[in-house]
C-alpha cells in the first residue's frame, strides 16, 4: 500500500509518501513523477511516513533524481532510519541529497 | 401459486400450470365475470321498460274507458247504490262474497239500465293484448277491500258481479285514494289470487268532485317473469358458447404469439447448454430461432442469438488467451532452467580443492527472478564471489541480470581488481541503460594460498564475516553507489585477512526483508541468529539454519522477493 499526497506550490511540488514503496506501488510513484517533472524546479519527497523501500522503489528515485538534476533540484526530507539505512548500503546517499529525519 | 418449481413438475402438472392453461382459466373467468354483470344490467334494463309499458298500456286503457263512461253514463248512483249496499252488510255476510247466495241480494242491481251500459262499454275495451281485465270498482277504507262494481268478464268462473269484493292492502288502497292526478296511478302486487299483478287505475269523480268509482285494468306480470326465466336461460347459454370460444381462440392466439416461442426458446438453451458441455464449436441454436411476433418476445430472442454470438466469440478468444498463456508458461519454466544453469549448480564444485568450501542457493519469488551469485576461479590461486540483486522482479530483471552476470565474469576474467571490474561493468551497463535499471554487487577475489580476501560493494548489502572460533556478524564495508545509476562512479575495494575456519556470508536483501503476513521483516537480528546457531557448521547446513529460519518467520506469507545466499568457508 502506497499513499501518495501531492501538493503545489509555485514552482516546487512536494510528494508525502505513506507506506511501503516496492515493487508493486513503484510503478504508481514513477508515473505520479512522470507527470509532475516537466517544467518543476523543484522536487521534495517527504518520508515521514514511508516505512520501507525496495530496489524498484530507489530505482524511480534514481530517475527522478537525473530527471531533476538537468532542470533544478530534488531534496528527500524527513527520511527515517530504515530507510535511510538502505540509502547507506546502496550508496544513494552519495548522490540524493538528503535531509534526516 | 404451485407449491412446487417448474423444475420439479411432471409433464403433466406443467400443462396445468402453463401459460396456456392459465391464459384459459383467466379468460373464462373474466368472460363468467363480465357476462354476469351483462346479465344482472340486462335484466333489469328489459324488466323496467317491460313493466314500464305494461304500466303505460293500462293506465291509459283505464284513463280513455273513463272518459268515454263520463261521456256515456252517471255512474255516480250505480256506484253509490253499491257502495250502499256493501257497507249495509256485517262481516259474516261480507264473507261470503261469490256465493250465489251472496249474489242474490244484489241481483236487481245486474238489471239497472246504467250498469249494463258500463258493462257493455268496458268489454270494449279490454279483451286484447296483455290485458287481463278492466273492470270499474271502488274502495271501502274502512274494511280495506275493493268492491266491484261492474266487470264485462263473460266467464262465469272469473267473473264479478256488483259487490263482489276482494281484499286489499290498505297502502294500495291509499295511493289509489290519495291520488292527486300527476303522472300515471298503477300499482303492482304481489297477490294470492292472481299472483304477480300490475293495477292501474283512473278515478271517475261524482257531482261534487268526490271520486265514486275507478276504472281498474289488470295486467298480470307473470307473463313477464316467465319471459325474464327464458331470457336469463338463453343469455347464460350464449355467454357460455361465448366464453368457451374466446377462451379457445385467446389461448390459440396465446400459444402461438407466447407460448410457442417461449418453449422454442427454452429448448434452444437446452441444447445449447448440451452442446456447450459436448464441447461443440460455433453453437448455433439462438440464431436459428425463426420467432416473427414483433413483440418482446422476438426481441428476447434476437438478444439470445446475439449473446450466443458473443460467448461464441469470447469462446474462441478464451482459447486463443489460454493457448497464449501456456506459451507464456513453457516459455518461462524454459527460462527458469536458462538462469539457475546460468549459477554454478554442482555441489562440492572443485572436488579437488580443499582449501575453501562453497555452497550456494537462489530461489526466485517469481518464474524467474533478479538475484544471482557466481563463483569461479580466475586463476588456480584466485577464487572470484559474487552476489548481485537487479532492482525489480521477474523477466526485467531476468533479462538485466543475465546481461549484469556476463559482463561481471568477462571482466573478472582478464585479470582486474575488485574495484575496477565493479567499474568497468558499471561503465558497460550505463552506457546502454534505457529502462533505468540497477543492480547491487558484491564481489570479492580470494587468494587462496594467502586467505586475502580483496572485496568491493556497489550498493549491495552487508556480508556476515565468521572468523575462526568465533561468531557471524556484519562486516560494515565500504560502499559504493549501485551499478547502473551514475557512469562515472568509482568503486573502492578493501581487503580482509581470511583465517583457515573463517566463514563469510553473502545474500541479497530477500533475506533480511522477507515478510511475514503482519508486514514485519525479518531483519538482520534475526539473521545472525540463525547463523550463528551452528556457526561452525559447513557451508550447506548454514544455509539450511538461515533458510529454516526464514521460513519459520514468514510461515505461509507469499514470498515476495527472491531469496539468494552464498557462504564460502577457507579452510586454508
Amino acid at each position: 500500500m502506497l499513499n501518495i499526497n501531492k501538493s503545489v506550490e509555485e514552482e516546487s511540488i512536494c510528494f508525502a509518501l505513506e507506506g511501503k514503496l516496492d515493487t508493486n506501488t513503484a510503478p504508481e510513484l514513477e508515473k505520479a513523477l512522470k507527470e509532475a517533472i516537466p517544467g518543476t524546479k523543484g522536487l521534495t519527497l517527504d518520508f515521514s511516513n514511508l516505512a520501507y523501500i525496495s530496489s524498484a522503489g530507489l530505482r524511480v528515485l534514481l530517475s527522478a533524481q537525473k530527471a531533476m538534476a538537468k532542470q533544478g533540484e530534488m531534496k528527500l526530507i524527513h527520511v527515517n532510519e530504515t530507510v535511510m539505512d538502505i540509502f547507506e548500503v546502496t550508496g544513494f546517499t552519495g548522490i540524493l541529497t538528503i535531509e534526516k529525519q | 401459486m404451485p407449491e412446487k418449481t417448474v423444475r420439479e413438475m411432471n409433464r403433466l402438472e406443467r400443462r396445468h400450470f402453463s401459460l396456456a392453461a392459465r391464459t384459459f382459466h383467466a379468460t373464462l373467468l373474466g368472460s363468467a365475470v363480465l357476462g354476469l354483470v351483462t346479465l344482472a344490467v340486462g335484466l333489469g334494463l328489459y324488466t323496467y321498460s317491460l313493466v314500464r309499458q305494461y304500466i303505460t298500456e293500462s293506465f291509459s286503457l283505464s284513463r280513455n274507458a273513463a272518459a268515454v263512461l263520463d261521456e256515456l253514463v252517471d255512474v255516480e248512483p250505480l256506484a253509490g247504490l253499491v257502495m250502499d249496499s256493501y257497507r249495509g252488510l256485517d262481516d259474516a255476510e261480507r264473507a261470503q262474497t261469490g256465493t250465489d247466495a251472496y249474489r242474490a241480494r244484489f241481483s236487481a242491481i245486474t238489471e239497472r239500465e246504467d250498469y249494463q251500459t258500463v258493462r257493455r262499454t268496458l268489454s270494449k275495451f279490454g279483451g286484447y293484448g296483455n290485458i287481463d281485465a278492466i273492470y270499474l270498482a271502488m274502495y271501502d277504507e274502512e274494511s280495506a277491500a275493493m268492491v266491484y262494481i261492474a266487470d264485462p268478464d263473460e266467464d262465469p268462473e272469473t267473473a264479478m258481479l256488483p259487490c263482489d269484493w276482494d281484499p286489499v292492502t290498505r297502502e294500495g288502497m291509499k295511493t289509489f285514494l290519495d291520488w292527486n292526478g300527476e303522472g300515471m296511478l298503477y300499482e303492482i302486487e304481489h297477490t294470492a289470487n292472481y299472483g304477480w299483478l300490475c293495477t292501474s287505475g283512473m278515478p271517475i269523480r261524482g257531482q261534487n268532485g268526490d271520486t265514486v268509482a275507478f276504472v281498474l285494468t289488470d295486467i298480470s306480470l307473470d307473463n313477464l317473469v316467465h319471459g325474464m326465466k327464458n331470457f336469463v336461460i338463453q343469455y347464460a347459454a350464449a355467454i357460455l358458447i361465448t366464453m368457451l370460444l374466446m377462451g379457445y381462440f385467446v389461448t390459440r392466439h396465446m400459444k402461438k404469439k407466447l407460448v410457442e416461442p417461449i418453449n422454442q426458446i427454452t429448448e434452444a438453451a437446452e441444447l445449447y447448454a448440451q452442446d456447450r458441455r459436448a464441447g461443440v464449436k460455433d453453437i448455433d441454436h439462438f440464431g436459428k430461432l425463426n420467432i416473427h411476433t414483433g413483440d418482446e418476445v422476438e426481441n428476447l430472442s434476437l438478444v439470445m442469438a446475439d449473446m450466443e454470438q458473443e460467448l461464441n466469440e469470447h469462446e474462441e478468444a478464451m482459447k486463443t488467451i489460454t493457448a497464449e498463456k501456456e506459451r507464456v508458461t513453457t516459455e518461462l519454466s524454459l527460462a527458469t532452467r536458462i538462469q539457475a544453469a546460468m549459477m554454478p549448480q554442482i555441489f562440492p564444485p572443485y572436488p579437488e580443492r580443499h582449501e575453501f568450501d562453497i555452497f550456494a542457493t537462489m530461489e526466485p519469488a517469481k518464474e524467474v527472478g533478479g538475484d544471482f551469485y557466481d563463483f569461479f576461479l580466475i586463476d588456480e590461486d584466485h577464487l572470484c564471489l559474487v552476489m548481485a540483486d537487479v532492482s525489480g522482479k521477474g523477466i526485467p530483471a531476468a533479462l538485466f541480470m543475465m546481461a549484469s552476470k556476463i559482463i561481471l565474469q568477462s571482466c573478472a576474467m582478464l585479470g582486474k581488481s575488485a574495484a575496477e571490474i565493479l567499474n568497468k561493468t558499471n561503465e558497460a551497463i550505463c552506457s546502454n541503460n534505457q529502462a533505468g535499471m540497477f543492480v547491487t554487487v558484491w564481489l570479492g577475489i580470494l587468494e587462496i594460498s594467502s586467505g586475502k580476501l580483496t572485496a568491493a560493494s556497489a550498493g549491495h548489502e552487508y556480508p556476515a564475516l565468521r572468523q575462526a572460533g568465533g561468531g557471524f556478524t556484519l562486516l560494515k564495508d565500504r560502499h559504493g553507489l549501485v551499478i547502473g545509476a551514475m557512469d562515472c562512479t568509482k568503486y573502492k575495494e578493501y581487503e580482509l585477512q581470511l583465517e583457515p575456519g573463517a566463514k563469510l556470508f553473502i545474500y541479497t536483501d530477500g533475506v533480511p526483508e522477507a515478510t511475514d503476513g503482519e508486514g514485519n521483516m525479518f531483519g538482520r537480528e534475526r539473521m545472525l541468529a540463525a547463523l550463528n546457531e551452528q556457526a561452525g557448521a559447513a557451508p550447506e547446513q548454514i544455509l539450511k539454519n538461515v533458510r529454516g529460519a526464514v521460513d519459520a518467520f514468514v510461515k505461509g506469507a507469499e514470498k515476495f522477493d527472491d531469496l539468494t545466499m552464498l557462504c564460502v568457508e577457507y579452510k586454508g
